[in-house]
């Protein structure tokens, strides 16, 4: 796989000095400050931090769910606070959730995936064809005409991804999507996720607490009290690891054990995957 | 609560399953119609044979069905056990303060029953041969002349997907919510009613609770899948009114029209056949 050809140099959304704080009366609360960011075409860019660090806030500016107070975001050169574009800008970033249950519709699982382009008024044999799509990808084409009701947390959280897929978006932003489900569901949305990304080419930005979600990232964004603290591939922002740690979050086991044999003095490179880890550490044994 | 066969959809590619939801839901309403209509044990047999046809023909298991009763059955024996001892008849067989066993009152529970039990059948009939979906696409579909006069027909119709949706969903998060009181020592059947109804409280708050952040998060996939972008919303669900449709209402029209003309005596055809006017007769 070519990894130049994958990431294209076009811009699909864009965030330009982001502020924005949740008003309620004269209680204000902290949402994000001063976000820059851009998502490029075909990139899988994976947003990191705890409960709270805004993640979600962030992931809600991007497809016009919040309106910056300060700064811009624009998708595809729209502005999501251009509110005759609103649903434009939803029908191109699709959003997927944490909670699968919460985000069907219909009890039949086809009907479940038809209802995005129902609303955006797709014509009937079109409709047909992005359901079977959809499907596809997800890899559920055989519970089309199932209830939804009788999945695993993992399969219904697949139909809630095909169900915006059928909406044929330019992004797919997962906001922790993987948190409410067991390691089983996480390795399938994983898997389907990175299957998109790298067979499809589809641009998508997952959200998570879970570092070694982002392993195979293009790009890493660490979020902590509402900025962005740390971006960069993940090798480099992993290396970082005092804002890591600033940030709450954990390393991958990988990284732990090659970090503290480096500082016990072995000779060996920093690895975030356990195969590199397994092979620098065949490496040192041969050496030695 | 485990029990909600009452509206789960059975698949299968039957000819009623083929059928226009719109078609199947004026066919219920008529087949009610004809339920309150029958007035003799002939007529009675001529509905039941209608819910008999419409079962087989949908290749419905007579177990699924037996089960759609079973979760009436406690209303069934209400009903038939207070017909029987308020019926005012001549025929007393049996008197006890104010109940009278009477032939009359024996005869006119086992209708009510007959009447519940043929009335439930026929209209599981469509939640089993109708996705829920089709239910309410069907509904949109026949109400959409009220648009005219300012009714939300579409968004109606998307509570009402919603609400069937969220049924079995909520009635689960009921039973986790009542094993997590248990498991802290709560009893919901012991006591009298007082205390019963309290000990409801604290299954109803979590609830209540849970449901409006499932609502708040469902109002925000909507807005991501698009909800109301566009006025010329189109459908996925193509209802076409085919000749199965066609079929059905000749077929319920035939039994109807047999449900009436049992009643009346098939114009005085029954006094030649004894069996048959005893049936007409009570
Ligand atoms: N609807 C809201 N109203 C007020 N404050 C909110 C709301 N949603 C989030 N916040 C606040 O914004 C901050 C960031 O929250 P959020 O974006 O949900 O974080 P995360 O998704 O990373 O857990 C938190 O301090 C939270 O309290
Ligand atoms: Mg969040």
């Amino acid at each position: 796989m070519d990894e130049n050809a994958r990431v294209s140099n076009e811009v699909v959304i864009k965030a330009d000095g982001v502020d924005f704080s949740y008003r309620s009366g004269e209680y204000v609360s902290r949402g994000v400050t001063g976000i820059n960011l851009e998502v490029r075409r075909g990139e899988f860019l994976v947003i990191l931090g705890r409960n709270g660090s805004g993640k979600s806030t962030l992931a809600k500016l991007l497809n016009g769910f919040l309106i910056p107070d300060e700064g811009i975001v624009t998708v595809m050169g729209t502005d999501t606070a251009d509110e005759n574009k609103i649903y434009e800008v939803r029908s191109k970033v699709g959003m997927v959730f944490q909670n699968p249950d919460n985000q069907m519709v219909a009890s039949v699982v086809e009907n479940d995936v038809a209802f995005g382009p129902e609303n955006l008024g797709i014509p009937r044999a079109e409709i047909e064809e992005r359901v079977t799509e959809a499907l596809e990808t997800v890899g559920m084409s055989e519970y089309r005409k199932g209830s939804p009701n009788k999945l695993s947390g993992g399969q219904k959280q697949r139909i809630a991804i095909a169900a915006i897929l059928a909406m044929r978006p330019d992004v797919v932003i997962l906001d922790e999507s993987t948190a409410m489900l067991d390691p089983k569901g996480r390795r399938e949305i994983m898997d389907t996720v990175m299957n998109l990304n790298r067979e499809k080419g589809m641009t998508v930005v997952l959200i998570t607490h879970y570092m070694d979600e982002a392993i195979e990232a293009d790009r890493i964004f660490v979020m902590n009290d509402g900025k962005i603290t740390a971006s960069g591939a993940p090798k480099d922002v992993f290396l970082n690891y005092d804002k890591v740690k600033a940030a709450g979050l954990e390393l991958p086991v990988a990284s732990k054990v090659s970090k503290a044999l480096i500082e016990a003095g072995y000779d060996l490179p920093f690895a975030i995957t356990d195969e590199e880890l397994a092979k620098s550490i065949c490496r040192l044994k041969q050496k030695i | 609560m485990k029990d909600i066969t009452l509206g789960q959809y059975y698949p299968s590619d039957s000819f009623t399953h083929k059928m226009d939801a719109r078609v199947k839901l004026v066919l219920v309403v008529a087949f009610i119609v004809a339920v309150f209509l029958a007035k003799n044990f002939l007529s009675y047999i001529a509905v039941a044979a209608c819910v008999i046809c419409a079962t087989l023909v949908s290749r419905i298991p007579i177990s699924k069905m037996l089960k759609s009763i079973k979760a009436i059955i406690m209303i069934l024996i209400f009903t038939g056990i207070l017909n029987l001892m308020f019926y005012n008849g001549e025929t007393v067989y049996w008197s006890w303060w104010r109940f009278n066993v009477s032939l009359e009152g024996i005869i006119f529970s086992v209708k009510m029953v007959l009447r519940l039990v043929l009335l439930v059948m026929g209209t599981t009939l469509l939640t089993f041969t109708t996705t829920p979906t089709g239910i309410t696409d069907g509904m949109e579909s026949l109400m959409s002349p009220l648009k005219y006069i300012k009714v939300p027909v579409h968004d109606i119709a998307v509570i009402m997907s919603i609400a069937l949706r969220f049924i079995p969903i909520l009635s689960e998060e009921v039973d986790k919510i009542m094993m997590a009181q248990k498991a802290r020592g709560a009893s919901f059947d012991t006591g009298g009613l007082v205390s019963r109804a309290k000990a409801l409280l604290p299954i109803l708050i979590p609830l209540f609770v849970s449901a409006f952040r499932r609502a708040d998060e469902l109002a925000l996939a909507l807005d991501a899948r698009c909800y109301n972008a566009t006025p010329n919303r189109t459908r996925y669900q193509v209802m076409k009114f085919g000749w199965r449709d066609l079929a059905g209402v000749i077929g319920t029209a035939v039994f109807i029209v047999l449900v009436v003309a049992l009643n009346n005596n098939f114009w005085g055809a029954y006094q030649s056949v004894e069996a048959a006017w005893w049936l007409f007769a009570v």
